[in-house]
């Protein structure tokens, strides 16, 4: 999982997302109101005044979010509505919920449109608004995760501080409590390291964690960092919610991979579940619950879809009814079974069918489960978010290292080919470097593979923290790693990798009484130059042969890609 | 700056605490009218209210003139989904008026530099 902090762009992007899978909600209140609007004699004004609302609200947060042709219609209906409700009871049109009921279709359409553009995310990369500055190693900046430190003994913290930045942590320092608060109040961190003891206080930091969690009512994800054992200092450390408990001085790795457990399991992206119904109000209805428990639904309503349907969505799991036309069930899950990369796609059937032979042809087919119509939600619910966690559980498995959490050989190699497929397809550039840990053998022979870990795993996270959610890390055999990035020039890109070297040496190891240093040379490729993933790896690596044979500690960019 | 954010719908609210954190500001949402009261009641330290116009209950122009007439004197913005001339000749008072769309993430900042810095001019 990528343990970058979320972007403003990144936050509008899921925010977007969360608004189109909201809209068959929005639009389905509006019709319920609608249904009251065409019963009830005299009108009734409660039900007008909610469509108004609804009209409203989707031609704000619609322009909020530059879905201009929706907001439009809803801006439309607005504006006609309000003249409406101005109007006495009985002077109302008698046209009127033909009007509203045509008013309502537009929106539907509208709403079809966003969702089968899968979901929005094209229109925001395409929004001139996400190209701001996008030019210099500036937008790396501040990708790290903000760490406040509060401590009143600057000499203690120093070197701290110093390790942890070259770990590609955004720290603050902060020598007060009150100085620390007003920070907390004006930009929250990602994570708090605080001393417990303080001039004003025996147990003033922690009290001051206290504190603003009651005035913000947010508990801030803290470790403490005490220079006495004392019990009293760590049942306040444990009073204030405290994740872990460190004793002066502590070693920078572990206080990171403590900071990192804190901050890491903030983002779980959503469940993408895959609906394929010929009946739209049944995938819809279906789709409904599912997205109640948070998961993402895309529909498809014609099996011949479901290829496309599978590459651009794809989905942790697909949800299948049983009975359609064209295609069944369990054809359309043998064929999907066919194509290697869904062999292991998990595949849920719906369907009226309690008989136990008919069901055991399916499971034939390779179908893992069944439920039977009519849903239960919690049930549905249940059976497909067990299934797909456990298949994105499996796929992070097989896709990762186990060290590092970064992707593994394969899984890198395979991005390579899609992420050049599509930076072809969109005309945009694409930077591979490969970086590889200088004289690694020697650190193991000398320190043991205990402290060679510790450095891979060292890198691993300062690469992490800086780079981008878009860009690809992969660790690409033992102590070689390739990084794809993604829409920057090949200079930009030799800046940033040159300040992550530069960082990286300066970081230090600890094993036993003895310290060490390490460093990487890196050699980057790029498109357009390289125009096939095989030549883009070859010029990735002769550079990097090139940046060794140099005297290492060095970044070599590619000559063989010259645009 | 302590900002409070007045919307009834989520995800506009949530857009506009995005921009404004971004900005570094700590922002306190509330999802109506009366919530913005009770939470100003509780939270002293709010320095600029920025509300949407229309909400149930009570407007965004009626929570302005609520809060003026209990003597609150707080910079505030108002959002819509209109044309702001016509929100501005309504309530000519208020601090500023803004457009609800896709470029609020440099609209919103402008606008809450611009009141600030006429709020400086006068006190100065």
């Amino acid at each position: 999982m990528n343990l970058n902090k979320p972007t403003l762009q990144n936050k509008i992007a899921r925010l977007r997302i969360n608004f189109v899978n909201q809209l068959p909600v929005r639009l389905e209140q509006a019709q319920q109101q609608m249904a009251i609007l065409s019963s009830e004699s005299p009108i009734n004004v409660t039900a007008l005044q909610e469509l108004h609302r609804a009209f409203h609200s989707l031609n704000g947060t619609g322009k909020s979010f530059g879905f201009t042709a929706l907001a439009d219609v809803a801006e439309h209906a607005e504006h006609y509505m309000q003249g409406i409700i101005d109007l006495s009871v009985q002077a109302m049109p008698s046209d009127l919920l033909g009007i509203l009921s045509e008013f309502l279709s537009q929106l539907q359409a509208q709403m079809h449109i966003l969702i089968a553009s899968d979901n929005a995310q094209d229109h925001t990369q395409s929004s001139p608004y996400f190209e701001i500055g996008q030019s210099d190693t500036e937008i790396f900046q501040g990708q790290g995760p903000l760490i406040y430190i509060c401590d009143d003994e600057p000499e203690q913290v120093h070197y701290l501080v110093h390790q942890l930045r070259f770990l590609g942590y955004n720290v603050e320092h902060f020598t007060d409590t009150s100085s620390f608060r007003e920070a907390v109040l004006t930009k929250r961190p990602d994570a708090v390291i605080m001393d417990v003891f303080f001039p004003h206080g025996r147990t003033a930091g922690t009290d001051e964690l206290v504190s603003i969690k009651d005035v913000t009512g947010h508990k801030l994800p803290a470790i403490v960092l005490s220079g006495r054992k004392v019990f009293e200092a760590r049942l306040s450390a444990v009073r204030a919610g405290c994740a872990a408990y460190f004793v002066k001085p502590a070693n920078p790795m572990d206080l990171a991979s403590a900071l990192d457990e804190l901050v890491g399991d903030k983002l779980q992206e959503p469940l993408r579940i895959l609906i394929v119904d010929d009946e739209p109000e049944v995938a819809e209805y279906h789709s409904l619950i599912l997205e109640e428990a948070g998961m993402l639904v895309h529909q498809i309503h014609h099996p011949e879809k479901i290829f496309e349907a599978l590459e651009v969505f794809s989905p942790d799991l697909m949800l299948v009814d049983m009975y359609m036309p064209v295609c069944n069930g369990a054809e359309l899950a043998a064929i999907v079974r066919q194509i290697p990369e869904y062999v292991g796609l998990p595949i849920v059937f719906l369907s009226t069918e309690t008989n136990a032979q008919k069901q055991f042809s399916a499971m034939e087919a390779g179908v893992d489960g069944f439920i039977t119509k009519p849903v239960v939600p919690a049930e549905l619910v249940s059976a497909v978010a067990l299934r797909a966690e456990r298949m994105r559980t499996l796929r992070g498995l097989m896709a990762r290292d186990s060290l590092t959490g970064l992707y593994n050989h394969t899984t890198t190699t395979e991005i390579l080919v899609s992420s050049l497929a599509h930076a072809v397809r969109h005309q945009e550039k694409l930077v591979m470097v490969m970086l590889d840990l200088d004289a690694f053998k020697s650190v193991n022979d000398t320190h043991g593979h205990m402290a060679g870990d510790q450095v891979i795993v060292a890198l691993s996270r300062l690469l992490k923290h800086r780079l981008r959610n878009t860009d690809v890390i992969g660790r690409y055999g033992g102590e070689e790693f390739a990084l794809l990035l993604k829409d920057i020039s090949s200079d930009t890109a030799e800046k940033l990798v040159n300040e992550l070297r530069e960082d990286f040496s300066e970081i230090i190891f600890n094993v036993g009484q003895k310290q060490f240093s390490c460093t990487f040379s890196a050699g980057i490729s790029m498109y357009p130059g390289c125009n096939r993933a095989e030549d883009l790896r070859m010029a990735a690596d002769t550079a990097l042969y090139q940046a060794k044979s140099q005297g290492r500690n060095q970044v070599v960019v590619s000559k063989m890609c010259d645009e | 700056m302590r900002i409070l954010v007045v919307d009834d719908d989520q995800l506009a609210g949530e857009m506009i605490t995005a921009v404004l954190e971004d900005q570094g500001h700590h922002v306190f949402q509330a999802e109506n009218a009366l919530h913005a009261i009770e939470l100003l009641g509780q939270q002293s330290a709010i320095e600029l209210i920025v509300s949407d116009l229309n909400m149930p209950l009570m407007s965004g122009i009626e929570l302005f003139r609520e809060l003026r007439e209990q003597g609150l004197n707080l910079p505030f913005i108002l959002l819509s989904g209109d044309d702001p001339a016509a929100l501005r000749a309504k309530e000519p008072n208020l601090d500023a008026c803004i457009m609800k769309d896709f470029s609020m993430d440099e609209s919103l900042p402008a606008a809450i530099d611009a009141v600030m810095a006429a709020r400086d001019a006068i006190t100065c």
